[in-house]
């Protein structure tokens, strides 16, 4: 079944995730945040503070629900506390959609907080296809699936990630949640190429990007989402303008927040890269 | 054990031992060898895990000072986290420390106190009873009627004035004086609305809002400050009470 972004899911245009530290500035609502990116788990709560943010910023902007621990990967089973919690916030929010990563977080009940890499192999596959229709039939909603940044790969891989991440998405009638700069990360820390893997990706299944900044260490570069996105990043968003359209386009930073108005300008930065790309191609 | 299986048993005990010479199936290149890569998942793994605690244990740090990165640093060599969301995580801490530090009873006693202040936050919300709908009882309706008390507010007994501390952090003061008291002091913790609030409650407080959260009857908690003060004495403390309860969000309803 091949399936095209503009069946179902809107464009949202530019946007940024949804951070404590810039909640006063964002309920103002500066005209170039179009859709805020919001942190599922810091929502999956009972009652409090955080939801009743939550509901003022429901009014002001389209929302979209971004998850960390879904596990999608593990061989645990599925937790099913947390997909209960997910769909009542899905519900709640009624989010443009619902993404989480192309990952595992932990296995034999033990949680790790961290997107681990899976090894690229046809097991793997039918295991992450088996449990990503799993969680769209619970959800009533097809998810998206974020490629993640990675550090180690595995002997047995048999396959290339963007390889993985294609098929994943056509056998699960999934969609794509592209993270540019973990394709950047990981292509520099793997020695592939990141043209490679945007060639690599079905062009119908991407519905959103994410840009982010990373930190290069003595050997791997790391994703620390928390600084300034890179010129190279840059250069590769513009490349994935090119390949896949009008995708809806966010900045995620995850720490070292900088006040509100440097986000917007880096969001402007993207904006000024696609437009006229999409000018010229419409 | 299929091979997916036994490559994340792999990763997760090679992340967890960060000493292990064991190395899962990964890649060698010319870039990194294994041993590098696998440090990154090692090395991040434990700052996520103590910056998830530091969220939520400020008044910890104020009383543990220069000993508080090596308590939470062994607090995650030796907790792997069993929920899926990280802000459960330092659920354990206070049993930890109480365990392994009995020596510092304070550091217990305040990781207690930093967690009910984090779990009231996000709490379930829940109704108010206000002084208006209390004057709306009718006289002869109040000897059976039970109060009831906010479900999500915590009591803790204090040997040490750890609620000095909290307070000390929250207002970025300095750090206090430990303090040991001759007798356990009680601390209250609650939400009203979407303000979290710890306070002392006298011994009347204590006996009468435990009694309460029992469902005992209204005439019951009349009773226990009769016992203390005399039935005249009583109804005041009772009335001041309610008076207190009200204004603070503390009763939920009453059954």
């Amino acid at each position: 079944m091949t399936a095209s972004r503009s069946d179902s899911l809107p464009y949202l245009g530019y946007g940024l995730g949804l951070r404590v530290d810039h909640y006063e500035a964002l309920l103002a609502k500066p005209a170039q945040v179009q859709w805020l990116e919001v942190v599922s788990e810091n929502y999956m709560v009972d009652g409090g503070l955080p939801l009743v943010w939550l509901d003022r910023f429901r009014e002001r902007y389209p929302l979209v629900m971004h998850g960390v621990s879904m596990s999608i990967g593990s061989t645990d089973p599925l937790d099913e506390d947390y997909l209960a919690r997910l769909a009542a916030l899905a519900r709640r929010v009624e989010p443009a959609w619902v993404s989480d990563h192309l990952c595992w977080t932990g296995v034999q009940g033990v949680n790790l907080h961290d997107l681990m890499p899976l090894p690229y192999t046809e097991e793997a596959l039918s295991h992450v296809v088996s449990r990503v229709l799993c969680v769209q039939d619970r959800l009533k909603r097809r998810i998206l699936l974020e490629n993640v940044s990675s550090y180690v790969s595995f002997a047995q891989s048999q396959l290339t990630e963007w390889e993985f991440l294609a098929e994943v998405a056509e056998r699960a009638d999934c969609l794509i949640l592209l993270d540019i700069n973990n394709v950047h990360v990981s292509a520099m820390n793997h020695g592939f190429s990141a043209l490679d893997y945007l060639r690599g990706i079905p062009a119908s299944r991407v519905q959103q990007f994410h840009l982010a900044g990373y930190e290069q260490g003595e050997q791997l570069i790391i994703d620390t989402h928390d600084a300034a996105v890179s010129n190279a990043v840059w250069d590769l968003y513009v490349q994935a303008v090119r390949r896949f359209g009008r995708v809806s386009t966010m900045i995620e930073r995850d720490d070292h927040f900088p006040p509100l108005p440097e986000l917007i300008a880096e969001l402007e930065h993207a904006r000024v890269l696609a437009e006229p790309l999409l000018k010229d191609a419409a | 054990m299929s091979t997916l299986q036994a490559i994340q048993q792999q990763m997760l005990e090679a992340v967890l031992a960060a000493n292990s010479s064991a190395l899962p199936p990964i890649r060698s290149d010319a870039i990194a060898d294994a041993h590098s890569r696998l440090a990154v998942y090692q090395h991040g793994y434990r700052i996520r895990l103590r910056d998830a605690l530091k969220n939520e244990f400020a008044g910890l740090e104020r009383i543990a000072g220069r000993s508080f990165n090596a308590l939470l640093d062994a607090y995650v060599e030796t907790h792997p986290s069993g929920h899926y969301n990280i802000r459960w995580y330092g659920a354990g801490l206070a049993n930890f420390l109480q365990g392994a530090h009995s020596d510092r009873p304070q550091l217990s006693e305040m990781a207690r106190l930093d967690w009910a202040i984090s779990t009231v936050f996000d709490a379930a919300d829940e109704p108010s009873l206000g002084i208006t709908e209390l004057a709306g009882i009718p006289p002869d309706a109040w000897a059976g009627l039970r109060l009831l008390p906010q479900a999500n507010l915590h009591t803790l007994d204090c040997a040490y004035n750890v609620d000095a501390f909290r307070r000390a952090a929250d207002r970025g003061e300095a750090r206090p004086h430990l303090r040991r008291y001759a007798r356990p002091r009680r601390l209250l913790v609650w939400r009203q609305t979407m303000s979290v609030h710890y306070r002392r409650m006298d011994a009347d407080e204590w006996q009468v809002l435990a009694a309460a959260r029992r469902g005992e009857a209204f005439a019951t908690l009349c009773a226990i400050l009769a016992e203390r003060h005399g039935e005249t004495a009583a109804m005041g403390r009772m009335v001041a009470l309610l008076q207190a309860w009200a204004s603070a969000g503390l009763l939920r309803g009453i059954g």
